[in-house]
């Protein structure tokens, strides 16, 4: 047993106690993010890069273009490949080793979020027909988890997605340094994550509401009105009603956490 | 009274003083092993941490959780490098995992293992867990914080020297709120009079507010 | 044939520096609120976000050696902090840099004082520009410290080398690539100098070595100074955040690891700026020297481990 979880174990009773009466551990409304912060363009290397923090919690990601031969299917569409690590100074039950599957599951939301949207135009990122497109990697890479990582990695990535600049392309090949633009986005998908508790469903959790939860719900949602991506984890359930009161919440927190995309 | 911070390997003094805590002794000058702040105004040359592990020191009052219950006895997390094991010889009640106990550390072994006695049972309340070495500021002189802290809050607490906080009842948001205030301002001077002001400025301004409880929402 | 200049008439290297000049450093330990001790840095363009862990109970228990705690050291580099992707795997770089950075620490810590342990140090590099290992060594020795571990030392490293027939400090991408080029990363006690880390890669004379050690020493003097700094700037500066943080927030924020003024990407940075970069990163840094040398130390007068431990 690792240390952590024995505290979070006992806590956990402390918070399905008071979510009752409808509070929440740190004193946040059900439906209020921690703060936000994002800081853009952090590393040189990376054709874009962010950091994004909610509230403690801190996920870096890069964005490298690269070169690579269309899927037979769609030999003019180009492709995203979204990756995420757990870094292990990230918090104590980490361990360095090939991702788990909560990173794959990390991964594979934020990917679908941003791929489902449309926000970016395959189409733009081909360069010749069934030979030659862009692959857009964004890699993730988690510093600090105190809990909702899903929704501070869609922020991180999004955020490095919309100050990504496309390398030059000469004789079928990338100059390094060099430029011909920036990454149009069509949209901002936002995803938001909500943690059921007790029968209560809250906004943003914690690490300690997390462990607390019996099922998580993360929902991907744009400015002109689409969702792009839905995930259920946990093994506890939602009604129809919370996952619609859910959508509608992501819907307005979403505007808010689109200004800080800015 | 001055007490400056010192970095690793730092010289503490190269004045002929008695070896105390933190401190290494090289070509007859005194160094700090840790981060934290020289302490040279008595007999001995000291370094007060500002940051670490808890080691398990004989005589210690430390505040565990059960872990797990095996065939004679109990494991206990008391947040050092390896859990303690409590025989049930020891005890009047069975325990249940996630208990709260209060223990004096009895002896520890050359790898640091504790063995503990004097167990008592808290019924209720949680635990803050805030870093060890700022523990004696949540005491205080002769318990002066201690005092503080329950006379603000109306709550009962208990510290270990683990860096386990048992607390319940009173105001348990406000306690916790000034014991991360001790824990970020452990190296500055004046605490307890500044969080027993902290507290008395809380309490004015809860009085204050109308009852304004964040519920709701969803 | 390479027409490249390395060190003009003026004494100049490509990005301005002198000969004996570092690339600008910011150090800002405690960046992370779940690990024991951590550390941001930059160096130059290099930037690394360092974590430690520990001491804590080594496993699986075969591993555990009786005598003494295991340094066990995870250098990583981000797909996107260097010109080409790189694969997220761990390579034989990584695993190698890993040890010999570990290996440097461990000479540092206290290790007998906790056997059957380890301490898990991890270093990742987000942006990169030459030197990175000699980075991370930094961060971790600072993270380490930020940590409370004991240790009768800092580690400070720096990387000195060759490019055009001069010995220069703090090689950047450029003078590594030089065909001449001599990369030697060092890490040492400062106040002893003992020599905890040295690794060499190109053609070296021994005058030369002497040349290039003395220098890795004042760039390593230099280098534990701004180490210094940042853990004491830690405790010396006034807890101004918290006062107006505090009253919405339960859990209390850390700054994020950043500069007070982002540093800029910039595609074609002009040298006008780079050197105003550096003035500014000095001020800051001047500044803050003066507010901790100015305000009074700390006294404290209850703080001491006597105070009972019967506090019921």
């Amino acid at each position: 047993m690792k240390k952590d979880d024995i505290i979070w174990e006992i806590n956990a009773d402390k918070i399905k106690e008071q979510i009752k009466e409808g509070k929440r551990v740190d004193g946040r409304k059900m439906d209020e993010y921690r703060e936000i912060k994002i800081l853009k363009d952090f590393s040189k290397n990376a054709h874009g890069s962010a950091i994004a923090r909610i509230g403690e919690t801190e996920v870096i990601a890069g964005i490298k273009m690269d070169l690579a031969e269309p899927y037979p299917d769609t030999p003019d569409e180009g492709t995203i490949s979204v990756g995420a690590e757990l870094m292990p100074m990230a918090s104590p039950i980490f361990e360095a080793g090939p991702p788990r599957e909560d990173a794959i599951e990390l991964a594979r939301v934020v990917d679908r979020g941003i791929r489902e949207s449309k926000a970016l135009d395959f189409k733009q990122l081909c360069i010749t027909p069934g030979e030659k497109v862009w692959i857009v990697f964004i890699d993730l890479y988690v510093a600090n988890h105190t809990g909702n990582l899903f929704d501070t990695s869609a922020m991180a990535a999004m955020s490095a997605l919309l100050n990504t600049r496309i390398p030059k392309i000469e004789d079928d090949k990338i100059v390094k340094g060099e430029f011909t633009g920036n990454l149009v986005l069509s949209r901002k998908p936002i995803l938001s994550t909500f943690a059921k508790i007790n029968g209560k469903v809250v906004l943003d959790p914690i690490i300690a509401e997390e462990k607390a939860m019996d099922a998580r719900f993360s929902v991907a949602t744009t400015e002109d009105g689409f969702l792009s991506a839905f995930q259920k984890g946990g093994q506890g359930h939602f009604t129809e009603q919370e996952i619609t009161q859910c959508i509608d919440i992501a819907f307005a927190k979403g505007k808010e956490l689109r200004e800080k995309l800015r | 009274m001055e007490r400056r911070v010192v970095v690793p390997g730092e010289v503490v003094t190269t004045e002929r003083k008695k070896i105390g805590r933190h401190v290494f002794v090289e070509g007859g000058k005194i160094y700090a092993d840790c981060l934290g702040l020289a302490d040279v105004n008595g007999e001995y040359a000291n370094v007060i941490p500002l940051q670490g592990k808890y080691m398990p020191r004989a005589g210690d009052l430390i505040v565990g959780i059960i872990v797990s219950e095996e065939y004679s006895g109990y494991v206990v997390d008391i947040n050092s490098f390896y859990f303690s094991f409590l025989s049930k010889e020891k005890l009047r009640k069975p325990l249940k995992k996630g208990d709260i106990v209060s223990a004096k550390i009895s002896y520890v072994d050359e790898i640091n293992q504790a063995e503990l006695e004097n167990v008592r049972v808290f019924y209720g309340g949680e635990i803050v867990t805030i870093s060890p070495v700022k523990i004696p500021r949540v005491i205080g002189k002769n318990g002066s914080m201690l005092n503080v802290l329950k006379q603000g809050t109306g709550s009962a607490l208990m510290a270990g020297r683990n860096g386990r906080v048992w607390i319940k009842g009173g105001n348990i948001p406000l306690l916790k709120k000034a014991l991360r205030k001790i824990e970020e301002e452990a190296h500055t001077s004046n605490l307890t009079n500044n969080i027993e002001q902290f507290l008395k400025e809380e309490n004015a301004k809860r009085e204050n507010s109308t009852q304004n409880v964040n519920s709701g929402g969803i | 044939m390479d027409e490249t200049v390395y060190v003009n008439e003026k004494g100049e290297r490509l990005d301005g520096r002198k000969v004996d000049e570092l690339r600008p450093i910011k150090i800002v330990p405690s960046v992370l609120s779940r690990a024991e001790g951590s550390c941001y840095i930059e160096w130059g363009q290099n930037k690394a976000i360092a974590g430690v862990y520990g001491p804590r109970e080594a496993l699986p228990q075969h591993i555990q050696d009786p005598t003494k705690a295991l340094v066990n050291f995870t250098y990583r580099m981000a797909t996107f902090s260097v010109s080409d992707r790189k694969s997220p795997r761990p390579g034989r770089r990584d695993i190698e840099i890993s040890k010999v950075c570990g290996e440097a620490l461990a000479n540092a810590i206290f290790l007998e004082r906790f056997p059957n342990t380890t301490i898990d140090v991890y270093v990742q590099i987000f942006d990169s520009n030459a030197g990175t290992r000699i980075t991370a060594l930094t961060a971790a020795s600072v993270a380490l410290a930020d940590a409370g571990i004991p240790m009768r030392d800092l580690v400070a490293g720096v990387s000195v080398g060759k490019a055009g027939g001069h010995i220069i400090l703090d090689l950047n991408k450029e003078e590594e690539d030089a065909p001449d080029a001599v990369d030697m990363p060092i890490a040492i006690l400062p106040r002893t100098k003992d020599i905890v880390l040295l690794q060499m890669d190109g053609l070296l004379k021994k005058e030369e070595w002497l040349k290039a050690f003395e220098l890795a020493v004042k760039g390593c003097n230099q280098v534990y100074q701004k180490q210094v700094e940042a853990l004491k700037a830690k405790y010396g500066m006034p807890a101004i955040e918290h006062e107006t943080q505090k009253e919405e927030k339960a859990v209390p924020q850390k700054p994020i690891p950043q500069p007070k003024k982002p540093v800029e990407v910039k595609p074609a940075e002009g040298e006008e700026e780079k050197k105003e970069r550096v003035e500014e990163i000095k001020r800051e840094m001047e500044q803050q020297i003066k507010e901790i040398s100015e305000k009074k130390k700390p006294k404290i007068e209850e703080l001491k481990f006597n105070s009972g431990g019967d506090n019921q």
